[in-house]
């Protein structure tokens, strides 16, 4: 199948910038960029191919590559790992695809300010590991902590599983280094300052290149938080029988005021049957056990110890029932690992089959988390209905507050895709089901993502009823900060910021 | 278990879902491949000692799996992809790793395979006529000889020349037990075999050499070409039955993992024979008192885990064992779970076609080591491991050395 | 055994029932009914060995994962004991 070919006159140029060992054309080279983890429309693969990739080493380097784009007017797409849920690092209009992986150096540490700073291909685990012999840690934790990289987790504005103690990608990176869409380099803050945490100079704008999926920059460096290594973690699952118990469970522990809560998980009804199917620390639990809760606490060992004896005792003044140690520990453990294999998809026969893991994430209030279930559940279970290829996993809602969690819940479905059956049929009532999913957090007075991002076909549809005047503000920011509309192309409905100037 | 068992559970059956496009060979891996597609983990990219040098996705093994799926597609084709199947030392970190494996492996009875992959690939690529020079070059010579070559290309691996390493040690031919010496130990580095023969004759183990042996045939399999690897496999059979050996004891992982994998597929009655890896042996005998360590060794020592050891086998508690048993010798730990991502740079001939990648990899390793404070010597486990790391080790001012070179010194022995 | 012998490696056919949908061949630990994976998916014939490293290893693992987060572990289960001691 043909890939539009870029100019020979821009790949010589690139190679000039980059060096011909950091520019790439073949065809595997391209089809390998193409997709990440989220829901990917495989029968149409080629329409998603970059025209030339490269793999640049500076900053220098990709300034050149963004002022080459402009000049030619070819799309840029920047990649890290290529492990988002949402569609940042796919490029839809092909172009030349940034991929930072050979930027993965540590540049700085500094004990005494507490920083660290390092290039955006480096991953968080190999991170914390160099930082583990000097007492420190790199707490940004993703299901994706063993293999998503710095400058991702900036491009996404990523969700940490332990941010009641730690923080989100947001709180965890003091300042950065971006190539903005014409080319030109900034540093960006609260205000000034690489290693200054708060400032009320000027926009806040560290918050405005967070979470822009690529269409507003590069990011080249960063400074982040070095924060002192936790001395004792404590993790605890609880059993209930009814969703509705763990539910006020969860707002209860939430509710503690512990300084040590990282964060608090509950399971639905789906996702414990979803669980009995493979792991090996549900599957002999007893019938009556419905729904689960998860406490996870960091830091100091008396500080914790202290916070997990109150923790048991909440537990038990809401109907707990401790899972022990084993699972608790376990299960913790292996949350990286444990929830999105291929072989937990089952047809409607209770056949296994290959599924894609794709979690349709979303911000909720804890007032909402009932309603919101009844909702998806009905929505997914209708696509299910429909086709033999879809398969519903179950929830999970995640404490989403940094440093007070309980407020609001990140809160996901998790839906098995048998994406082999991929056609337009299955594809468009996905996108269809996924607008749905949606619609019903913004109802709900919530985000439509509260980690992913929502740039994705369906659920981006959303985007102006969600943001109301600010989608507004958002095409203004972008029409000023990338005229030639060559940064990411395609995201965000952003192309409307240029029909209405035309 | 039958060899068609085996032969059906080293790969997954085609399912009949299939479009149709792929080549035989890979049809096969159709599952397999969409299994590692559709969860898109990537935990295999930061533990792949490849990727970790050249961060380029197409020799990432997810891309190994994806590219069997844009076959199927019509996207690709094996002239696209082979050259990129070169960037694999097999160690095995990726298909471990994977939750795929790691986590449902064993419950579905199904775990991500790239290897396997990786080995198809390159099977198709010489099938087609796509070669690399030098593996095509190594192979004819193997073929030639009946041994694999020594790289430099300037020691002649002929059978007539492969029992030289065992000069003195007056071992007979054949018998109920033979050993097994690799062929990069035999003509490169004889210290490790006869290390192990001697072990072995004093922990009062009575084995012989085959009359005749060839390469095991791994590397054949490895780089693709696999009729010159069914001859060896064959030979080396047709050998231990003319001697009545019922036993073979494998001083490399390499050779052990290639007659376990690969020998029963090719042989119906391979259940006569017991394969048995030295390292296990030998210190089964340091630990029941047949084999005594009393002379000091003066040194501070780390243990690099060979891949095949540590990632494909799972074993990494016996060289610990037998280290902490040497007198003398100060033992610096790294655990066997941070090495799943290090690695020497030389499985399945990377050092043949690709000397430079093979380099950055083992000076990587090399930095590891020179971080840990008053290291003076680096051991590892397998002899392929040992050339790279030794050169690298030379120019940071490291020794490098085989366990078994280091327990028969303790054990008193001249190597 | 010291050794790899390819009789060894096959799984024991006797086997538990643990669920309609899992069954047991050695304690505590799981196995997909092999009827699941009949018509889309089929299992490999894994060698015991590969089977019990592969457990091994997951166990193995997960304690190197805990110790990138902090240096200890805090028991849910002696809490518990300690709360019912004070009489909480």
């Amino acid at each position: 199948m043909a890939v539009p070919t870029l100019d020979t006159a821009v790949v010589d140029e690139l190679v000039a910038i980059c060096g011909e060992e950091n520019v790439l054309t073949g065809r595997s080279a391209l089809f390998n960029r193409a997709r990440v983890p989220a829901p990917f429309p495989l029968h149409r693969w080629e329409q998603f191919t970059p025209q030339a990739v490269v793999l640049p080493t500076s900053t220098e380097q990709v300034s050149a590559v963004v002022k080459l784009a402009n000049r030619a007017r070819v799309p840029v797409v920047p990649r890290a790992g290529a492990t988002g849920l949402s569609d940042g690092a796919v490029p839809i209009r092909h172009g030349i695809l940034v991929d930072v992986k050979r930027m993965d150096k540590i540049l700085e540490i500094d004990v005494d300010d507490r920083t660290v700073t390092v290039q955006p291909g480096i991953n968080m685990m190999k991170l914390s590991q160099r930082l583990q012999p000097l007492g420190f840690i790199y707490p940004d934790d993703p299901a994706s902590y063993p293999c998503s990289l710095v400058g991702g987790r900036i491009g996404t504005s990523g969700f940490s599983l332990i941010s009641g103690r730690f923080g989100h990608t947001r709180d965890l990176v003091i300042s950065f280094e971006i190539v903005l869409p014409t080319g030109d380099v900034i540093r960006v803050g609260d205000g000034g300052g690489r290693k200054i945490r708060k400032s009320s100079s000027g926009y806040q704008l560290k918050h405005l290149f967070m979470g822009h999926q690529g269409t507003l920059g590069i990011v080249t460096e960063a400074t982040l938080e070095l924060v002192t290594r936790p001395e004792a973690e404590f993790s605890a699952f609880f059993s209930y029988p009814s969703y509705l118990d763990a539910w006020r469970a969860t707002g209860e522990f939430a509710r503690s005021g512990l300084a040590t809560l990282a964060g608090v998980v509950l399971f639905d009804e789906q996702k414990v049957a979803y669980l009995r199917r493979d792991d090996e620390a549900w599957i002999p639990a007893p019938d009556w056990v419905k729904s689960i809760t998860a406490v996870a606490m960091y830091g100091q060992k008396d500080e914790v110890r202290a916070g997990a004896k109150q923790i048991m005792r909440i537990a038990k003044a809401n109907g707990s029932t401790y899972a022990g140690d084993e699972v608790s520990q376990g299960d913790w453990w292996s949350r990286h690992d444990r929830y999105a294999t291929p072989l937990h998809g089952r047809t409607r026969s209770g056949q296994a089959v290959l599924m894609s893991w794709h979690c349709e994430d979303a911000a909720i209030n804890h007032s909402q988390l009932p309603a919101v279930r009844e909702k998806w559940h009905w929505i997914v279970d209708d696509l299910r209905r429909r086709f033999d290829t879809f398969d519903d996993w179950g929830m999970f809602s995640y404490t989403n507050g940094a440093f007070r969690p309980g407020g609001d819940y990140l809160t996901e479905i998790d839906v098995g895709i048998w994406e082999q059956r991929y056609d337009e049929e299955m594809w468009a009532a996905w996108v269809d089901a996924k607008r749905e999913i949606a619609r019903v957090a913004i109802e709900h007075g919530g985000s439509m993502s509260s980690c992913h991002g929502s740039c994705r076909e369906g659920e981006v549809d959303l985007l102006p009823l969600e943001l109301g005047g600010g989608f507004d503000v958002m095409k203004k920011v972008k029409r000023v900060l990338d005229p030639n509309n060559v940064m990411n192309p395609g995201k965000y409905l952003l192309d409307q910021a240029y029909e209405e100037e035309a | 278990m039958s060899a068609e068992d085996v032969r059906k559970g080293r790969e997954q059956a085609t399912n009949g879902d299939g479009d149709g496009n792929l080549p035989v060979g890979i049809d096969e891996w159709r599952d397999a491949a969409y299994n590692c597609f559709s969860s898109g983990h990537k935990f295999c990219r930061e533990v792949c000692p490849v990727m970790q040098v050249t961060h380029d996705e197409r020799h990432s093994p997810t891309a190994f799996h994806a590219n069997v799926v844009a076959m199927e597609k019509g996207h690709l084709d094996i002239e696209d992809v082979a050259e990129d199947y070169v960037h694999c030392t097999m160690c095995g970190a990726c298909e471990l790793r994977c939750p795929n494996t790691l986590f449902t492996g064993d419950f579905y009875r199904f775990r991500q395979r790239t290897i396997g992959v990786v080995r198809a690939m390159r099977k198709l690529a010489v099938d087609r006529g796509i070669h690399q020079p030098n593996w095509k070059r190594w192979a004819e010579r193997t073929d030639q000889w009946g041994n694999e070559p020594v790289l430099g290309w300037n020691i002649e691996t002929s059978d007539a020349k492969v029992r030289d390493w065992a000069v003195g040690l007056d071992l007979p031919t054949g018998g109920e037990t033979v050993i097994f010496a690799d062929c990069e130990a035999a003509f490169k580095r004889p210290s490790i075999p006869r290390a192990v023969a001697l072990l072995l004759q004093a922990g009062g183990i009575e084995f012989g050499l085959m009359s005749q042996q060839w390469c095991c045939g791994g590397p054949m399999f490895e780089t693709g070409y696999h009729d010159i690897a069914h001859k060896m496999v064959e030979h080396n059979i047709l050998d231990w039955r003319r001697n009545g050996t019922k036993r073979i004891i494998c001083p490399d992982p390499h050779d052990y993992i290639t007659i376990i994998e690969h020998y029963p597929e090719l042989d119906e009655n391979f259940d006569e024979f017991e394969v048995v890896l030295a390292l296990d042996l030998i210190a089964d005998l340091i630990r029941d008192g047949k084999v005594t360590l009393t002379n000091e060794i003066d040194s501070t020592v780390t243990y690099h885990d060979p891949c095949r050891l540590n990632k494909r086998l799972g074993k990494w508690q016996a060289p610990r064992e037998i280290l902490r048993a040497i007198p003398g010798l100060k033992f610096v730990d790294v655990d066997h779970v941070t090495q799943w991502s290090y690695c020497s740079g030389a499985g399945s001939n990377l050092f043949v076609e690709k000397p430079e990648l093979t380099a950055k990899i083992s000076r990587r390793r090399i930095d590891k080591v020179k971080e840990l404070d008053g290291v003076d010597t680096l051991v590892s486990a397998c002899p392929w491991s040992e050339r790279p790391l030794t050169e690298q080790g030379e120019a940071q001012g490291l020794e490098v050395y085989d366990i078994f070179e280091l327990v028969a010194e303790a054990a008193g022995f001249e190597v | 055994m010291l050794g790899f012998r390819l009789s060894a490696q096959r799984p024991p056919a006797e086997h538990r029932r643990i669920s309609d949908v899992v069954i047991s061949r050695y304690e505590h630990v799981y196995e997909v009914d092999p009827r699941l994976m009949q018509e889309h998916v089929r299992q490999q014939s894994l060698p015991e060995w590969d089977f019990h490293r592969i457990i091994e290893n997951r166990v193995e693992h997960l304690v190197w994962m805990q110790q990138h987060f902090a240096d200890s572990v805090i028991s849910g289960d002696d809490l518990i004991r300690e709360l019912e001691q004070e009489g909480d």
